[in-house]
């Protein structure tokens, strides 16, 4: 679904990225773990379009859309969610989700629309409440639902956990869960390994701005712990 | 310590080949000198009155346009108002001489010290504002002035303007030349060579640095408001000159002369010409003024359609300008300061470190907070925190994400204020103390993002530091900063790779001779080879050089590896503190990290 | 004496309307956009240009007529000024080249009037006949101002709040990289902000024609006066504008009436100074909680 081949990809002349590569299938959740500052939110913008890659090749269903603007790239089925629970402040919620429909019908809106409301009631409770007054939890939940309503091919959901209580995880983590098993591929970025891993399918570790390892997911956290007393 | 072992030839040996210049600023300067004095003397050899009328006041113009020039790029203020600050001192001056009778010497101070004032009004505004804000206040200052020449007849003699005849000037000295021509050559000469002693200058660094990251220039101890100033005032005196000038040129003023079309003349003339271009003001005004109003000039009604449409086109194809494109191209060949070698340091240190003896953290107090808070609306980024650090002692600083690490050094720093609570430097309440003073109280910081200017030299990147030191600095640094002038003085900055930019901001803490550093997320984006190198370098900094040092990173290897003392933040409070062992091992810090790796 | 200070301070808020509108156009290119049109001024007087030679006593059918002409044809004048201006430029210097680029617009817009009608003012026949406030004449124009700024508020309103288009360009100036990952067309909304401010300053030049100086260089005056309303109001704010434009033609009119009619300019200039000096956010502009 979405293929990455060895990109080196930094801001201006600043390399963050060396030489990472990765694979997205349909249907399954890439966790990809680090440290701050390891490189994994730029990896997140690279794949969709903040930054142009240096090298490498980006491919979503084989065609290569490495150096496209972020919104041809969203247009084209791959949908990144910005971290902090970033909305439209001044929208109101029912609004932020129509702007998530930028390409499609309205029929797809208006199904995807129930779907997300069924999940996330609370979206539903406060549709015509700005977004900015909504809690961080709730902002996250409607950051999710607006790129739901695009029903993309790919997702990147960069650190759902920022800001957010610890309980609130669990309820977005399995939302995304179904989600993928509808046939998406989603890559998640996370900090909490602990709690993400258990929802992914495949893990990858991003360290100093290379891949330090990938395995699955139900295995991490024994390479992580091997990691830790051999380093 | 590696630092000493690996020494590396300094510039003296190590290179041969000679490294193009970082820029052609001297070669321009040069250039602008024979070509003003051409315009200023070839026309009077010719004998030709009208093209030494006309010569004359271009060259009025290119002095003007350079003093525009220094103010949009060198001090980055837009001001489009220049033309009326032109006038101001041509009126004030007719108004002095030509209706009072005052001696034409004094008239001209009334009117230079009227541009002046001129001048810092436009400051005012700029205090608060810049960018596009500055670009409307100035441009309704253009267009209201001459309203006000007409209106204020009663001074200004309304619409009829003033005539003014100064026969002194007017007189042949030698070769047909009159004082008037001689003065209308040499000024803008000056002019030129002022704008390129400025931008060499500590002055011209600093105006820079200001313009463009001001919080760099107040952890330099620079005031940017006192730069925009003086970068200000020194445009509105040295157009008030060309204003002064002006009058015996044209021997009449009226409001008409001073319209905004004047302002965009300078402005136009800069942007043709090449923004920052030591050369760019002459070609500039030689092509938007000379061309349309001289060689085109049965078509002078449509100068202004030509204004516009030259600059557009500058814009759209040469956005460097015409200069600009040209020393684009040259730089091009330029590679000084690429790859492995570009900036080293080794060798450096290892000069400095024969200076000293090994030094261990002391009982002193370096910096202290108490019961410090600062608040972002409803959000608490820093919530009553403790912190003492010791002096020569490495502090490492780490949370997660929003804990308040960053919040917390730009408290320190005076970049922003606490809310509550306190916090001293060497034992001195600095709590309210504005960026600039804290910084000179030798105290040096680094930003996440690198602060390096990519349009100066790699040395002048680093020589910040060195302007911004307080006091005589000691030999030992001198010796280091002139051995770095040598090596880098042609070296462009924007080559250099994420981990040098890094080292180049710790360096310029090193000259600037701060005893307390503060480094923020220093080894984000560095490999391993070069957090490898930082750890050594800092390592250097407290136990050579005997520094303070403050360390918010992320990466617990390194802060585990070198920090005398850890102190944990977590949603703005301090968690746990200590040495690295008891910090390690305390509970309240274990969860927080992926793994649990440093238990 | 007090009827004649309420007659001048209904101008005042009439002329502030005309500043009002402005404002709005700059307020929705720089939401979209982050750029202000130094062109936006002769981009009005072109409207008025427009009512001079092509509805100058017309009937009303052929002068509402014009009117849809004239505001579409500057709006089509405008998104392709915004065009030009928005092609990504390479420059090693600056990245505001849109401030160069747009006061060059705005030179090359007056000299073309310059050169081809003279530095003239036209007088435009009013169609809206004028009406009586405290016994005093006053232009129907007034009136259309007035009407102008209302309608250009409310449509802007239910443009940005209930149209998908309006919601997007609301998108953009509210986190211009979210409405980005969100595949918003940012190119295409950016060149409609661009079209509705042209929209906006050629049908309102169009309108009040008969009540400003329709003459080449008074572009400028427009563009500042219209500036300082968007100051005055906050930067973004359009409801600040309708307090901010009538407060500076007020100001504008009572300095005229008052002190002479040669300091209306220097009035606004102050006014704009001092507001930058002591509340630059403007008067319903947000203070940011950020740090700087």
């Amino acid at each position: 679904m979405l293929e990455v081949r060895n990109i080196v990809a930094g801001y201006g002349t600043i390399p963050v990225l060396r030489d990472v590569s990765l694979k997205a299938n349909a249907g399954e959740i890439l966790l990809i773990g680090g440290e701050n500052g390891a490189g994994k939110s730029t990896l997140l913008g690279t794949i969709a379009g903040f930054n142009k890659p240096d090298q490498g090749e980006i491919l979503l269903d084989g065609k290569p859309i490495g150096g496209m603007a972020p919104e041809v790239v969203a247009r084209s089925g791959l949908r990144l969610v910005l971290d902090g629970h970033r909305v439209f402040p001044e929208l109101s919620v029912y609004d932020n989700l129509r702007l998530g429909a930028a390409a499609g019908g309205r029929q797809v809106f208006k199904r995807a629309l129930e779907e997300i409301y069924d999940v996330f009631p609370v979206l539903k409770e406060k549709h015509r409440l700005y977004a900015r007054d909504l809690s961080g939890g709730q902002q996250q939940m409607l950051a999710l639902g607006q790129a739901f309503i695009a029903q993309p091919k790919v997702l990147l959901c960069d650190e759902p956990s920022m800001g957010l209580a610890q309980a609130l995880l669990p309820p977005i983590l399995s939302f995304l869960r179904r989600w993928a098993e509808t046939g998406t591929a989603v890559i998640i970025v996370e900090q909490h390994l602990a709690v993400t891993s258990s929802y992914a399918d495949q893990a990858m570790i991003i360290e100093r701005g290379t891949v330090k390892f990938s395995c699955p997911a139900s295995e991490l956290e024994a390479r992580l712990g091997a990691a830790a007393s051999v380093g | 310590m590696t630092a000493a072992s690996n020494t590396y030839p300094n510039a003296q040996q190590g290179e041969t080949a000679k490294k193009a210049r970082f820029n052609s600023d001297l070669t321009q300067v040069k250039i602008g000198l024979v070509l003003i004095l051409l315009t200023g003397i070839g026309p009077v050899l010719a004998g030709n009155e009208y093209w030494i009328h006309t010569f004359q006041l271009v060259n009025i113009y290119i002095a003007a346009s350079i003093f525009q020039n220094f103010l949009f790029i060198d001090a980055g203020q837009k001001s489009f108002g220049q033309g009326a600050i032109l006038g101001l001192s041509a009126y004030g001056t007719a108004i002095l001489f030509g209706l009072h009778g005052v001696p034409f010497v004094l008239a001209a101070l009334g009117g230079i010290a009227a541009a002046a004032l001129g001048g810092l009004l436009f400051a005012l505004p700029a205090l608060r504002v810049q960018g596009f804000h500055l670009g409307f206040v100035t441009m309704s200052a253009a267009i209201v002035f001459p309203q006000l020449l007409v209106t204020l007849d009663r001074w200004t003699n309304g619409i009829n303007g003033i005539s003014v005849r100064i026969p002194a000037l007017m007189t042949p000295i030698a070769f047909g030349i009159s004082p008037l021509a001689l003065l209308v050559t040499i000024f803008p000469m000056l002019a030129l060579i002022v704008h390129y002693l400025i931008r060499r200058s500590r002055l011209g660094r600093n105006m820079f640095v200001s313009s463009l990251s001001p919080e760099a220039a107040r952890s330099l101890g620079i005031k940017p408001g006192l730069m925009r100033f003086a970068a200000f005032l020194i445009a509105a005196i040295g157009t008030g000159i060309c204003g002064v000038l002006y009058l015996p040129v044209v021997a009449f003023v009226s409001p008409q002369g001073f319209n905004i079309e004047l302002s965009f003349v300078f402005f136009f003339a800069v942007v043709v010409g090449g923004r920052g271009q030591m050369l760019g003001p002459i070609i500039g005004v030689a092509i938007i003024y000379v061309l349309p109003n001289v060689l085109l000039a049965q078509f002078v009604e449509y100068r202004l359609l030509m204004y516009g449409c030259l600059t557009m086109g500058a814009v759209m194809l040469f956005p460097d300008g015409i200069v600009g494109s040209i020393e684009r191209l040259r730089s091009k060949k330029n590679h000084g300061g690429t790859g492995e070698r570009a900036f080293r340091i080794d060798g450096f240190l290892a000069q400095l470190a024969g200076t000293g003896t090994a030094k261990e953290p002391t009982e002193e107090i370096a910096v202290e907070v108490r019961n410090g808070t600062k608040r972002f609306g409803a959000v608490v980024a820093v919530d009553g925190v403790n912190l003492k650090v010791r002096k020569g002692e490495i502090h490492g600083l780490i949370g997660a994400n929003g804990s308040g690490k960053t919040s917390l050094l730009n408290v320190l720093t005076g970049l922003s204020r606490l809310n509550d609570g306190s916090f001293y430097i060497n034992g001195v309440d600095t709590t309210d103390y504005p960026a600039d003073k804290i910084a000179n109280m030798q105290l040096g910081r680094t930003f996440q993002a690198p602060r390096i200017f990519s349009q100066m030299s790699l040395w002048d990147n680093l020589r910040l530091g060195l302007d911004a030191r307080n006091g005589k600095g000691s030999d030992a640094i001198d010796a280091l900063a002139r051995a770095m002038e040598t090596e880098f003085g042609h070296d462009r900055a924007d080559l250099l790779s994420h981990g040098q930019r890094r080292l180049v901001e710790v360096m310029r803490t090193v000259l600037k001779e701060s005893t307390i550093v503060l480094f923020d997320e220093p080894a984000a984006g560095l490999s391993k080879s070069e957090r490898n190198n930082f750890a050594d370098l800092v390592r250097f900094l407290s136990r050579q050089l005997g520094k303070t040092v403050i360390l918010v990173e992320h990466d617990l290897d390194l802060v585990w590896g070198i920090a005398d003392r850890i102190t944990v933040l977590d949603q703005g409070r301090v968690v746990s503190s200590g040495n690295p062992e008891a910090v390690a091992k305390d509970a309240a810090v274990q969860h927080m990290f992926v793994g649990a790796r440093h238990a | 004496m007090l009827s004649e200070i309420l007659i001048i301070v209904i101008r005042g808020i009439a002329i502030g309307s005309i500043f009002a509108t402005i404002a709005m156009s700059f307020n929705i290119v720089h939401g979209a956009t982050n750029i202000f049109n130094f062109a936006q001024g002769n981009m009005f007087i072109l409207g008025g240009f427009a009512a001079y030679f092509l509805a100058n006593g017309a009937g009303i059918g052929m002068w509402a007529m014009m009117l849809i002409v004239a505001g579409l044809a500057i709006a089509a004048l405008v998104s392709f000024q915004g065009y030009i201006t928005l092609l990504p430029l390479r420059s090693s210097v600056e990245q505001d080249s849109w401030l160069i680029s747009t006061v060059s617009v705005s030179v090359i817009v007056g000299a073309i009037l310059m050169i081809t009608q003279g530095p003239f003012a036209y007088s435009v026949q009013s169609i809206a006949p004028s009406f009586r406030i405290f016994g005093t004449r006053t232009p129907g124009a007034y009136g259309l101002a007035i009407f102008a700024m209302i309608f250009w508020y409310v449509a802007l309103r239910l443009f940005l709040k209930h149209t998908y288009s309006g919601l997007a360009i609301s998108a953009l100036s509210q986190d211009f990289d979210a409405a980005r990952a969100a595949g918003l067309p940012v190119r295409r909304l950016q060149l409609l902000a661009f079209a509705i401010s042209g929209l906006m300053v050629g049908s309102v030049g169009f309108l009040v024609a008969p009540v400003i100086s329709v003459s080449p260089d008074a572009g400028l005056k427009y563009v500042l006066n219209g500036f300082v309303a968007a100051v005055v109001g906050g930067i973004g704010s359009n409801i600040g504008t309708l307090i901010g434009g009538p407060l500076v033609g007020v100001v504008a009119m009572l300095t005229a009436y008052k002190v002479g009619g040669a300091y209306q300019d220097v009035a606004s200039l102050l006014v704009l100074v001092s507001i930058l000096v002591f509340r630059p956010q403007g008067i319903f502009g947000r203070v940011t909680a950020r740090r700087v």
